[in-house]
């Protein structure tokens, strides 16, 4: 078993294992899982394997990026939470002292985040349209971060308008960005040149990335407001 | 916005936040969610009734071919093999078994039945609330397609809000992305639930797609009085499409 070490970006190991690169976070609520994320334990720290296929934000690490703008401490609004792959992850960056508020419109995958969330205390389940930020503004606060990945055809707006309503100035805001979403017929590079114009009329895009071959025709952008 | 930096107000915020959203995930449920599962699973046990029946008709023709060879559908075989009890022509070309072997035959006969059942109550138990939520719709497509285009759609409402164009290809996305992706190259599909309508089935293959279109468009109309609880124009409804159709 190769040795589990610190990597270059904030709470996130990593291991190299036949040429690959494993991406682990130290577990929150040792003993518990969220998914079916592998469990290692090494020198008494319980560590969970963070899959680049079902998250897209382990794909970003992979793909290179120097700087995902999470950070100890750090609160988040976290929009299209799905039952909380990610959001587990991103719970053990931010650790007890950071907070999640976990934002999805979809009452079936919310069933599964409030249990994810009576197991880790710093997440908190909202059912709402990120589409409606005003809808839900007195169940969050300001926020050091966003990150969204919603498939819907408006979700550079969304994401725009969470931004305005939460986001701190100077703060990061990460969108994943799925090409077919926006049009299933137009090519995803062109749709994700088009993603880019507008983001840069509002905030500074720090890194781009194409998520091939984690996640095919998607993209994520790393901004900071 | 409200800048929170205190831990006692991300507690209370976790706190409320998790009572409000388990108070809302429990009111989400509604007819939608019923109709959604009990059409899934009308669709779940045809599955699994063609594959058994697949396994009694080669079981039981070991013993009796005959009969396994007359009878066409696999619901008449499950019958007639349940009534026969074993009975069959006196010079088949079936293997002689013994009563053991033939138990097990009809256990799973019996079993075939029960889906059977089941099914026709899910349908009955469908029509029940349909009757109430979408009187409509049921009249115009009928119980299972009504279902159906219900658990497609999520719910009513994502329903009513479809322009009919949307609703005349509900369940053939496949063959309506293989067009857009393929610029025009493959054809647009005609229909994708409605074809199941049995108006379908009565006109000519050149008319499917103008049927479909129609079917919709009543369809569509019908939803919308369900949604806002109008009167119902479900026969009217009816009755234009069956005159346009004769
Ligand atoms: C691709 S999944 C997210 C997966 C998740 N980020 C992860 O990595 O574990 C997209 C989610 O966005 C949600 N969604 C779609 N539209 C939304 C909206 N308007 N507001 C909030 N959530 C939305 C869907 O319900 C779905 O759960």
């Amino acid at each position: 078993m190769a040795k589990i070490q610190k990597s270059k970006i904030f709470e996130v190991y990593e291991a190299e294992e036949e040429k690959r690169k494993l991406l682990y976070t130290i577990n929150l609520t040792p003993e518990v899982k969220v998914y079916d994320e592998i469990l290692t334990k090494q020198d008494n720290i319980e560590y969970r394997r963070w899959d680049p296929y079902s998250s897209k934000l382990a794909a970003l690490i992979l793909k290179g990026c120097p700087n995902i703008g999470f950070r100890k401490n750090d609160i988040v609004l976290y929009l299209g939470s799905a039952s909380g792959t990610t959001v587990s992850h991103v719970s053990d960056i931010v650790g007890k002292e950071g907070f999640v508020f976990a934002v999805d419109i979809a009452p079936r995958v919310m069933r599964d985040l409030v249990f994810v969330c009576e197991e880790r205390k710093n997440i908190a389940p909202i059912l709402a349209d990120a589409n409606r930020p005003e809808s839900f503004a007195d169940r969050a606060c300001e926020v050091d971060i966003i990150y969204q990945d919603i498939a819907q055809k408006n979700q550079v707006e969304i994401f725009l308008k969470n931004i305005k309503l939460f986001l701190k100035n100077n703060g990061y805001a990460l969108l994943a960005v799925k090409a077919r979403s926006i049009d299933v017929t137009k090519n995803p590079k062109d749709i994700f040149k088009e993603v880019k114009k507008v983001l840069e009329k509002s905030l500074t895009i720090i890194d781009f990335r194409p998520l091939e071959p984690f996640q095919k025709d998607h993209c994520m952008f790393v901004c900071k407001k | 916005m409200e800048k929170t930096r205190g831990r006692e107000h991300f507690e209370s915020l976790y706190k409320k936040n998790l009572e409000l959203t388990k108070k809302q995930v429990k009111e989400s449920v509604n007819e939608d969610s019923f109709i959604a599962h009990a059409i899934g699973n009308v669709g779940e046990l045809d599955k699994a009734i063609n594959l058994l029946s697949k396994r009694l008709r080669e079981w039981y023709a070991l013993y009796n071919p005959e009969m396994e060879r007359e009878t066409g559908e696999h619901e008449k075989l499950v019958q007639a093999v349940l009534e026969n009890k074993g009975k069959r022509e006196k010079n088949s070309m079936g293997a002689e078994i013994s009563s053991g072997d033939l138990s097990q035959i009809m256990l799973l006969a019996g079993q075939i039945k029960e889906l059977y059942d089941l099914r026709k109550k899910h349908e009955s138990y469908l029509e029940e609330i349909m009757k109430k939520h979408c009187p409509n719709m049921l009249e115009v497509a009928g119980v299972l397609i009504s279902a159906k285009l219900l658990e497609h759609a999520g719910s009513l409402r994502r329903l009513m809000m479809m322009p009919a164009s949307t609703i005349q290809i509900l369940g053939a996305e496949k063959a309506l992305f293989r067009h857009l992706k393929t610029g025009k190259k493959a054809k647009p599909p005609k229909y994708g639930i409605l074809s199941q309508h049995p108006l379908i089935g009565k006109v000519k293959k050149e008319e499917y797609g103008k049927v479909a279109r129609t079917l919709a468009d009543k369809i569509s109309i019908a939803v919308k009085v369900d949604y806002f609880k109008g009167k119902f124009i479900g026969d009217k409804l009816k009755e234009e499409l069956e005159k346009k159709f004769q």
